[in-house]
């Protein structure tokens, strides 16, 4: 199950990066051609604003699942490790809560950009386009999120002597 | 309960939850939530909640965070910051302490295209430290050089830092960018100062390196000029008014893409490998910036900020006095919080307080920036000194604490400096606009 799943957070990932690179080579290509043909493009603000949502929302599935979320991990040297497998259970129920609290409300204003058709200033895109990829980056989000719920309630049930982590750069 | 009651026990349940290991992001989201709700009811609070993360949608400017993040994760994929450290090595051989000196240098010189510190701990560590202990450098001396020259990458452009500061202080970004130079100069001189008087002291601490021919230190300054043409690029042009600092952002990272391919150290697999670790970075960083949001909202609501700059305003003390309490709280919280984190809590607070004391916001920035980097490397919680045991992790705790609390003094100096002479970090922007 968190196999299938990763494998699709990683495809998530990869669109994330596509449109990292996207939204580089769209603003070189607006800069070079204003600058030397005096042409530039129409909409890069639009397109640069879409593939920023895109950037951001797509990757946000896999630094859950690596547990690559900021953490001060201080208490580490004060409690157990008991207690601290207690603390990651109650902090990943605290993500899902928010995780889900937080799509349930986005549906709403996401269907009022389908049904008002909202668009974008100067190329006319769609908002919903913008609302879709966040729905999908947190959409895959929550179920990440209860995987690691699950995988530290199991640690906690089960505990074993767990490797020291590697600094999240 | 009155506004600033809700207001206090949210900040405080907040902090607590962050300390008990809930992530910050989360921590922020769920209390600036729940904080909202109680002071406006909850169909308000889900109003605001759920357009959140519609302001990324409509934030261009944001844009610039993934581009620079990803400019410096490809230099360090394409191993610039070993060739550059290398480069300074040689051009300053025929001293003690080289290796040291070199590190502080190609720090601040990496700080122009990385805006991480983190990050940059994590490359000097690997190409810095084996090299000083294989010249049979003292432990304190080359960890403590490490450790405090990565801070370097927050004060000089790009700073994500300086970035999240802007935003959130709603403050330019150029004339932060302009600001942190100095400034910026000024602590590698003066952590270059330190690793002399450490070696004028203990000469046993750094060994004299091989001079080398002139002309092979001609050659060696060769090396530096990718960097260079990716700092004249991304940030000259911005000044030269060629492109904003979100296009600077872009052509900066284009410009890296095609000087580490045409040098022969960028393959397509480092490139992806950089792409998909930036997009990361990225998340998480936007994703504390959204529960930062809600947070901000629940704050701004609570009237704390005005309150408070209102209530010391009212106490009628010297602006100088207000602003040395506010640099020890700042270097207290940095003793336990992560740097971003403190940015995004207290910014909302102290910004307007500053102003209200007729604070320059430009000026109170690179002061902030100063004191994170003081959080940074402050033993025993810096995030800088778990980043290097995790990267070298032999090295000694104990070694390890006073390297870095003997470049705290740099640090230190900077700060008062800036405090005494604002002009510091104010006349740079200045002239430029």
């Amino acid at each position: 199950m968190k196999a299938v799943f990763a494998s699709i957070s990683r495809c998530a990932t990869y669109a994330s990066a596509l449109f990292l690179v996207a939204m580089m080579m769209i603003t070189v290509a607006d800069v070079v051609l204003r600058a030397i043909f005096n042409l530039p493009i129409t909409g890069t603000y639009d397109l640069v604003q879409l593939f920023l949502v895109g950037t951001v929302f797509l990757s946000i599935p896999d630094v859950f699942l690596r547990d690559r979320n900021i953490v001060i991990d201080f208490v580490d040297h004060v409690f157990g490790q008991r207690a601290i497998g207690l603390l990651k259970l109650i902090a990943n129920v605290f993500a899902v809560a928010f995780l889900g609290l937080l799509i349930w409300r986005m549906v709403p204003p996401a269907r009022d950009a389908l049904n008002f058709h909202e668009v974008s200033p100067d190329l006319s895109i769609p908002m919903w386009v913008h609302w879709a990829l966040m729905l999908i980056g947190i959409g895959l989000t929550l179920p990440a999120a209860v995987l690691m719920l699950i995988q530290s309630a199991l640690d906690f049930s089960h505990p074993q002597v767990i490797p020291p982590q590697q600094a999240d750069l | 309960m009155s506004p600033q009651t809700v207001g206090i026990i949210g900040f405080i349940v907040m902090v607590t939850m962050i300390f008990l290991r809930i992530p910050v992001a989360i921590a922020l989201g769920l209390v600036g939530t729940v904080g909202y709700a109680a002071l406006n009811g909850w169909t308000q609070a889900a109003l605001v909640l759920g357009r959140v993360p519609f302001t990324f949608a409509s934030a261009y400017d944001l844009s610039v965070v993934p581009l620079f993040v990803l400019m410096g994760s490809i230099a360090r994929h394409s191993g610039m910051a070993r060739e550059l450290f290398q480069s300074i090595n040689v051009m300053f051989s025929g001293r003690r302490g080289t290796l040291a000196t070199a590190t502080i240098g190609a720090c601040a010189a990496l700080g122009s295209v990385s805006g991480s510190s983190v990050a940059m701990v994590a490359t000097m560590s690997h190409v810095a430290v084996p090299e000083m202990r294989r010249a049979k450098y003292d432990e304190r001396l080359a960890l403590g050089s490490v450790v405090a020259g990565g801070t370097l990458g927050i004060l000089f452009p790009p700073s994500v830092m300086l970035i999240f500061y802007g935003l959130t202080a709603v403050q330019s970004i150029p004339k932060l960018f302009a600001a942190g130079f100095i400034p910026g100069l000024i602590l590698a001189a003066l952590q270059i100062l330190v690793v002399k008087t450490a070696i004028w002291l203990y000469p046993d601490w750094a060994p004299v390196s091989p001079r080398a021919p002139w002309r092979v230190r001609l050659q060696a300054s060769a090396g530096m000029w990718k960097l260079l043409c990716i700092f004249v690029l991304s940030i000259g042009g911005i000044y030269a008014g060629w492109f904003s600092p979100t296009e600077a952002a872009a052509i900066g990272t284009f410009s890296t893409i095609v000087i580490a391919t045409l040098s022969g150290s960028m393959t397509f697999g480092k490139l992806v490998e950089a792409t998909i670790e930036s997009g990361r970075t990225a998340a998480m960083l936007f994703f504390i910036l959204l529960g930062a949001i809600m947070f901000s909202y629940f704050i701004v609501q609570t009237q704390i900020a005005s309150n408070l700059a209102a209530w010391v305003v009212s106490l009628h003390l010297p602006p100088t006095a207000v602003m040395v309490v506010v640099v020890f709280f700042y270097i207290v919280l940095g003793s336990f919080l992560e740097s971003l984190t403190m940015i995004l809590i207290t910014v909302p607070v102290f910004a307007p307080l500053a102003q209200g004391l007729g604070y320059d916001l430009i000026w109170f920035g690179i002061i902030l920036v100063g004191l994170i980097e003081v959080g940074m490397i402050h033993p025993p919680m810096g995030m800088n000194l778990f980043v290097l045991q995790s990267q070298v992790p032999d090295a000694r705790l104990g070694k390890l604490y006073i390297g870095s609390a003997m470049f705290l003094v740099a640090n230190a100096v900077l700060i008062v400096l800036l405090l005494a002479f604002p002009q510091i970090a104010l006349w740079l922007p200045r002239h430029l606009y």
